[in-house]
């Protein structure tokens, strides 16, 4: 995993993701008095927007890292930050965006570091190869078979870099750019580890791959 | 030949070649894969949310209480070193004292600053950085730095007239006092949460 995390926080800063966010408009909107309240300082309004945010900032925090115990940390890490930033929250995007881009900043931290202290195992080649088996046996390759694993635990199986481009892409929206300039890569990064995952999920959700296209 | 992994989830997500989305739309294994490919992003976004295990808000707020205790010794103590760098420049521009009396008071005060500060050092060493404070606990601190403020606040008032006056002393002998029941409160805390 090698996030460029300085850029990462340039994009965090710059708004909401561009591409169609879906698990974020599952969100229920938070009261702008709320949000002024916690501006000034209020520990009432601060705990409410902690709670009201919890489960959702949680559960971002828990796809994007390795442990639960790496997702209560950036649960933490995230209400740090937004106490500390909130007074330079303008209110030009929703609070909900900007809670949400702090949370994966953080995240995306925590796997740095790891990254530097511990690197994850090296599955590049195992995914090279079911890109490669992908390529050489055409689309029947990847028909469906009996599921394996539950989706959610094959996700988290994925290498770090496969799950990160995998869950901002596909979920939380964010383009392949705005990956590529978190990651410090180019676009064709982000495209290349968007198709390693989904190929990763594939052998794992369905084992049982057919022969070659005809 | 049929699309690559790659060019489907362009198809996918709108930003295929148009090569690529006549091939999909002619080819209904393509065309099928891609609705597969639109199944898992579904499925990945409807995965149920999580829950933490524990809940962080008492150890979030401790964190919280200490940033700002944190801050606010930063600041008291800043003060704290002001008053006592103009009390020593008093004493200095002085020189000589007039009596054994006034002698006595500038030693006794002296030795009340030099302790008044290693016990905000020692404050600063055993902030309580995260960690969680009970309802009795949080107020008992809350008064002692309230009240130690007071006697900042009388500390500031002091003019060089009065700088090695009994009053002084005794306000510095207060400080001493109120920093000292601080210590304990930090100490036995960090003590009872084993840290």
């Amino acid at each position: 995993m090698t996030l460029n995390l300085l850029e990462a926080a340039t994009v965090l800063q710059a708004g909401e993701p561009t591409g169609v966010t879906t698990r974020a408009t599952q969100m229920t909107t938070v009261d702008e008095v709320l949000v002024a309240r916690a501006k000034a300082g209020n520990e009432a309004a601060l705990e409410a927007l902690f709670r009201h945010f919890e489960v959702p900032v949680y559960t971002l925090a828990r796809r994007l890292t390795r442990t639960s115990h790496d997702a209560e940390d950036v649960l933490q890490e995230t209400f740090l930050e937004v106490v500390r930033s909130i007074g330079r929250f303008r209110g030009d995007g929703s609070f909900e965006g900007w809670i949400r881009r702090v949370a994966a900043s953080k995240a995306l931290m925590k796997l740095r570091r790891q990254a530097s202290r511990a690197p994850e195992e090296d599955l590049s080649e195992e995914l090279a190869d079911a890109v490669a088996a992908e390529r050489a046996h055409g689309i029947a390759a990847i028909a469906t078979a009996p599921e394996r694993l539950d989706l959610q635990a094959a996700l988290a199986r994925l290498p770090d870099t496969a799950r990160v481009v995998i869950w901002l892409h596909d979920v939380e929206g964010y383009s392949h750019d705005e990956i590529a300039a978190m990651a410090g890569k180019t676009a064709s990064f982000s495209k290349s580890q968007l198709a390693r995952a989904h190929a990763r999920l594939r052998e794992m959700l369905a084992p049982r791959l057919e022969g070659p296209c005809t | 030949m049929h699309l690559s992994l790659e060019d489907l989830l362009a198809v996918r997500d709108g930003d295929a070649t148009v090569d690529a989305v006549a091939h999909a739309e002619s080819c209904p294994q393509c065309g099928a894969e891609i609705e597969r490919l639109r199944a898992i992003q579904g499925r990945l976004a409807a995965l149920p949310e999580q829950r933490p295990a524990d809940d962080i808000w008492p150890s979030l707020r401790a964190e919280l209480t200490a940033r700002v205790q944190r801050r606010r010794w930063a600041l008291a103590g800043w003060a704290a070193a002001c008053v006592a760098a103009a009390f020593t420049l008093v004493i200095a521009v002085r020189g000589g004292l007039e009596s054994w009396h006034e002698a006595q008071l500038v030693r006794e005060t002296k030795v009340l600053v030099a302790a008044s500060q290693q016990l905000e050092q020692r404050l600063r060493t055993h902030g309580g950085a995260g960690r969680v404070v009970n309802g009795r606990t949080a107020d008992t601190i809350v008064q002692l730095e309230d009240r130690i403020a007071v006697v900042d606040a009388q500390l500031g008032r002091v003019g060089p007239e009065r700088a090695q006056s009994q009053d002084v002393l005794e306000l510095w002998q207060e400080r001493v006092r109120l920093l000292d029941a601080l210590v304990s409160v930090q100490t036995t805390r960090t003590a009872y949460v084993g840290l």
